[in-house]
């Protein structure tokens, strides 16, 4: 390794642009991977994290943080527009229905159906998934805590992710 | 859209083990991926799910109304919000987790898994497979490799899933191996049907079935007897291989980052390599397969002449 320490990152990247690529094609990139390959590169260089233990996993793992955010934008575009449509057409031509009552009880039972979905889970299982998803605290880690087995760990995360992406579907579906 | 369970299920695994930040299988992350187009599309949403759910359970811990909520709520119901007020009436039901265990081991391991029935599955470097408690003879390989004892029951033949492909044994030894674009499966003792309910193939021992990941055509061919599971005594054999095939063969087996050269030649590639003293000295693959071997860090290049 050189005195710079992103050279060695940089090496890696080149050495595995092709990996990156096909792992990007894969995510749906389509024909914008090399684009959103370059635009990976561009944030890692513009804020350099420093030595980095495992570099692959690395830059996979950022590759994979900007197809996430690039389907949450696509995401409240298109529930923007829709909000817009709502507003614009709603029962009373142009009449905003946004702050009405109903809508935000609703959304208040909404979050309740959130709860009440992990409810019927073990709590164990909620705790495990609190400490990973809202404290961020390592699988590894929360298996250690609970003196648990990771797969047990995984499972328990699994099941909650699963139930989870299930009511968002059905709500989505609506 | 409406997503299909199981890749639903599979999505959530994923989502799962790649928000883990120790997380180094991407390449396996990237074959489910490309395994079907739906698979990035069902990652996403269990992603972007998970992560508002526990935002919303972080902003609203249930109890009265506040600031975050509304803002939160509306992030994941606003596109359905024409439907909420019936939607709080509507019944939920969820589907109890499944009580699957996934096996792992890591390049260069190998595991041996005895099931409730007698029959066992030896893993091979490399390799994930799933079997179900609640559903005994089934077993679902994800990637890698495996050798199948299976005891044999007529009324209840044993069940491999494989991606889409499904095999199902007639009294059997086989070798399920999951290649790049290829699935091989070689038979040793009994016999083993593929795709039951469409291609309908009969694999014989000494035999190997090869079909395609993506449109399930299959090829036959004869393999020696001796060459089905040969891995599991530390050996493999090639004959007229792709060098990547033999590459991540081998890398499997050994644990030792071999890969195939992006400019390689496609020449195919034959031998019979034992794996043990590879470990000593990686660069000795070379004149047994005829193959250039360049160090890269902790990776060997191979490419053919």
């Amino acid at each position: 390794m050189t005195d710079n320490p992103d050279d060695g990152l940089q090496a890696v990247f080149l050495a595995n642009r092709q990996s990156l690529l096909r792992f990007l094609v894969a995510r749906g990139a389509g024909d914008d991977a090399e684009d959103i390959l370059q635009d990976v590169w561009l944030r890692i260089a513009r804020k350099p994290p420093g030595p980095v233990g495992a570099p692959m996993p690395y830059l996979y793992r950022a590759a994979n943080m900007v197809m996430i955010d690039r389907y949450r934008s696509a995401r409240q575009s298109a529930t923007r527009e829709q909000e817009w449509t709502e507003a614009t057409s709603g029962p009373v031509p142009g009449i905003s229905d946004s702050p009405s009552v109903e809508r935000l009880i609703a959304g208040q039972q909404l979050a309740r159906k959130v709860e009440h979905a992990l409810a019927e889970f073990p709590e164990r299982a909620v705790r495990v998934f609190r400490r990973s998803r809202i404290d961020g605290i390592a699988q590894r880690a929360i298996a250690e805590e609970f003196g648990i087995s990771i797969s047990t760990v995984e499972g328990d995360l699994r099941s909650i992710y699963r139930v989870l992406a299930e009511l968002r579907e059905r709500l989505d579906e609506e | 859209m409406t997503l299909d369970r199981n890749i639903l299920d599979e999505a959530a695994a994923w989502a799962v083990r790649t928000s883990e930040p120790g997380f180094e299988d991407w390449p396996g992350f990237t074959d489910w991926l490309e395994r079907a187009p739906e698979h990035a599309a069902a990652y996403d949403h269990v992603m972007l799910a998970v992560e508002d759910g526990a935002a919303m359970l972080e902003a609203d811990p249930a109890n009265d109304i506040d600031e975050a909520g509304p803002v939160l709520w509306r992030r994941w119901f606003a596109p359905a919000f024409a439907a909420c007020l019936a939607l709080v009436a509507a019944v939920w039901v969820w589907q109890a987790n499944d009580a699957a265990s996934v096996y792992r081991t890591v390049p260069g391991e190998t595991r041996q898994i005895a099931l409730g029935d007698g029959s066992v599955i030896v893993m091979a470097g490399d390799t994930e497979l799933i079997v179900d408690p609640d559903r005994d003879r089934y077993a679902r390989l994800e990637r890698g490799r495996a050798l199948f004892e299976i005891r044999h029951d007529d009324l209840n033949p044993f069940r491999v899933d494989v991606g889409r492909a499904t095999l199902v044994d007639a009294g059997t030894v086989f070798d399920v191996s999951i290649r790049r674009s290829e699935v091989g499966v070689g038979v040793s003792e009994g016999a083993v049907i593929y795709n039951p309910a469409k291609q309908n193939a009969r694999i014989e021992p000494g035999q190997i079935l090869t079909f395609d990941k993506a449109s399930a055509a299959y090829d036959l061919a004869d393999i020696p007897l001796d060459q089905v599971g040969e891995w599991r005594e530390g050996r493999l054999t090639f004959l007229g291989s792709p060098l990547s095939d033999v590459a991540a063969d081998i890398a499997q087996a050994s644990g030792i980052d071999y890969r195939a050269s992006e400019t390689s030649g496609e020449r195919p590639i034959s031998g019979s390599i034992a794996i043990e003293p590879l470990r000593a000295d990686p660069a000795s693959l070379g004149p047994l397969l005829g193959v250039t071997v360049e160090r890269r860090g902790e990776t060997w290049i191979l490419a053919s002449r």
